[in-house]
């Protein structure tokens, strides 16, 4: 099957703005992944096409960006998924909301800044545990934050988020998801303090239920509901 | 400001699910009736300080351009407000989150529900209206009117930018700088969360026992019928004046008590706190400049505690000529 791609390119060095640019491949098996025909593109047809990937297997979270459409990691997206037909046409540009550095690579640092800003380490209650051994937790208090837990920090959430394309001062989905982990984390012991962080005006207050970053997490969380928890929480405590 | 046009440009083109039209049809709906909700107020306070303006305002109210507004009105009003109810669910109980998407569809097909009698029933009203081939005000007239309003609204906003901008220079401030980044938890913040949802809850019966009075069982038209029932009264509109009409109803009394301006009361503030915070919390998320941001801060506050202030001014002052006062008018001149 053939697979057309149309992919936003800027390169700051030449572009003034930025472009599409088209490029037509044969031979696709249709369970080829999208980030293997990216890889094609910048093989075969144009090597100067510039895309952030590390494990490739959905574990690392560097390649999201957006695919027709919606924010994904291009690493799990089968070609087959994205059309019908011997010839599927692929869209693909970077995640919004971040600076773009060079065509599908954006500038994660201010996403960082807002993933340090909700302290995502664990502090715990007392510096030694009372028997001196382990932190033990129920299996039901471990299955509080079991959903948080699985966060590759890859940003499909928070740059699907319209409040965040709004204001890039607010916190967004995935830090809210991180600080969630560790605030419901029963040996954690800076749940107040994390709490205090969120209810400041750029925190939790800024989402506004609009649910594109549940449906984009490459991960499956909750994430809408994590935050909805997170503000419960700061009104009525843990 | 840039960010509004991206936000409204990638709405469009990213393909999010439900949630997100229902979010642009709450905030688009919200703004449109906190527009209608400022002019509302002041006309309808003429009734007590300006009867001849309240007289014109009804009869513009009563032409074409604006039944077509009212029908957009009476929509945004019954979408904002179940889809309101939606958002307080889901705030309560974020584990039902699976059923959001479908909760969104509800509430579009409840809205229709609502809507398609409450619309036969205004078309109705229209068809009797039209039958009695009427005169209808000018556009031009209307754009008068309506000018006044926008230049209002200019003078506001354009002398809260004045002052701010001062302000800037008192406290040396840069004036293309961005609002402080990280600021402090405020209890204020959180109160006014909860605010949204409260008085949306409360707002909601009263609102549509409004729009069900002046919209549905009677309409705008029916004010100014002479020898017409006042609605949630037991009295008569003989001169069919549309001051008399609202003397009647704020005059009206339960066992001694003026329930519709209590009424009217508890609807103007509600209204005007819930819209105008909803309002602030629009600027806030695309006005990022500080001196901007804290020119329509001010001009927000300003505008909510003006509408609430000439709001009840006019609910205490009353109107004078009722009825009785109307009849002895005319027995007196005869």
């Amino acid at each position: 099957m053939k697979v057309t791609f149309r992919i936003r390119r800027f390169n700051p060095e030449k572009d003034s703005k930025p472009w599409w640019g088209e490029y037509t491949l044969d031979n696709v098996d249709p369970i080829d992944r999208v980030l293997e025909l990216l890889h094609r593109v910048k093989w075969e047809q144009d090597g100067t096409l510039t895309l952030r990937r590390s494990c490739a297997h959905g574990v690392c979270g560097s390649d999201a960006m957006r695919i027709n459409g919606v924010n994904r990691l291009a690493c799990k997206m089968l070609v087959k998924t994205l059309g019908a037909g011997d010839h599927i046409k692929v869209q693909v540009e970077p995640i919004l909301g971040l600076p773009v550095i060079k065509d599908l690579v954006v500038d994660m640092e201010p996403f960082f800044d807002h993933y340090r800003a909700v302290m995502p380490y664990f502090m715990p209650k007392e510096h030694v545990p009372a028997d001196g051994r382990e932190r033990l937790q129920s299996p039901a208090d471990r299955e509080r934050f079991d959903d948080t837990t699985k966060c590759i920090l890859c940003a499909c959430c928070t740059t699907s988020c319209p409040s965040f394309w709004a204001n890039g001062k607010y916190v967004g989905p995935a830090a809210i998801v991180q600080a969630h982990r560790f605030i419901f984390d029963t040996r954690d012991g800076a749940a107040a303090q994390r709490l205090n962080i969120l209810a400041e005006p750029d925190g939790v207050w800024r989402c506004r239920t609009i649910f594109n970053c549940t449906p984009a997490c490459p991960r499956e969380i909750e994430v809408t509901r994590a935050i909805g928890e997170v503000k419960l929480a700061i009104q009525r405590g843990v | 400001m840039a960010t509004i046009v991206t936000t409204v440009t990638e709405v469009l083109r990213y393909r999010g699910k439900i949630g997100q039209w229902s979010w642009v049809f709450h905030r688009v709906s919200g703004l449109g009736i906190v527009l209608f909700v400022c002019l509302h107020v002041v006309d309808t306070s003429w009734a007590a300080f300006y009867p001849d303006l309240y007289k014109q305002a009804i009869a513009e109210y009563q032409s074409p351009l604006f039944t077509i507004g009212e029908f957009f009105l009476v929509a945004a009003v019954v979408y904002h407000a179940i889809n309101g109810y939606r958002i307080i669910v889901l705030d309560r109980r974020p584990h039902l989150w699976h059923l959001q998407q479908r909760a969104a569809v509800l509430v579009f097909v409840v809205v229709g529900i609502i809507l398609i009698p409450v619309f036969v029933l205004m078309f109705g009203h229209v068809l009797d209206y039209y039958d009695t081939d009427p005169e209808f005000v000018s556009i031009a007239e209307i754009a008068e009117t309506q000018a006044q309003f926008a230049i209002g609204f200019v003078v506001i906003v354009g002398a809260a930018l004045i002052l701010s901008f001062l302000q800037a220079i008192i406290n040396g401030e840069n004036i293309s700088d961005p609002i402080p980044g990280m600021r402090r938890a405020s209890q204020l913040d959180i109160w006014f969360w909860k605010f949204m949802r409260v008085s949306g809850l409360l707002i909601l019966p009263l609102v549509f026992g409004h729009l069900a009075m002046m919209h549905v069982i009677m309409g705008v038209f029916d004010i100014t019928a002479a020898g017409g029932d006042v609605i949630g009264t037991d009295l008569v509109n003989q001169s069919g004046s549309a001051v008399e009409f609202v003397g009647d109803r704020w005059n009206f009394l339960v066992a001694g008590v003026a329930v519709w301006r209590l009424y009217d009361g508890a609807l103007l503030g509600l209204i005007v706190l819930h819209g105008f915070y909803g309002l602030r919390l629009v600027v806030n998320d695309y006005a990022h400049n500080r001196v901007v941001n804290r020119a329509l801060n001010w001009a927000i506050v300003f505008g909510a505690a003006g509408l609430i202030l000439v709001g009840s001014a006019a609910l205490f002052a009353g109107v004078e000529n009722t009825a009785e006062a109307l009849l002895q008018n005319i027995v007196a001149r005869s």
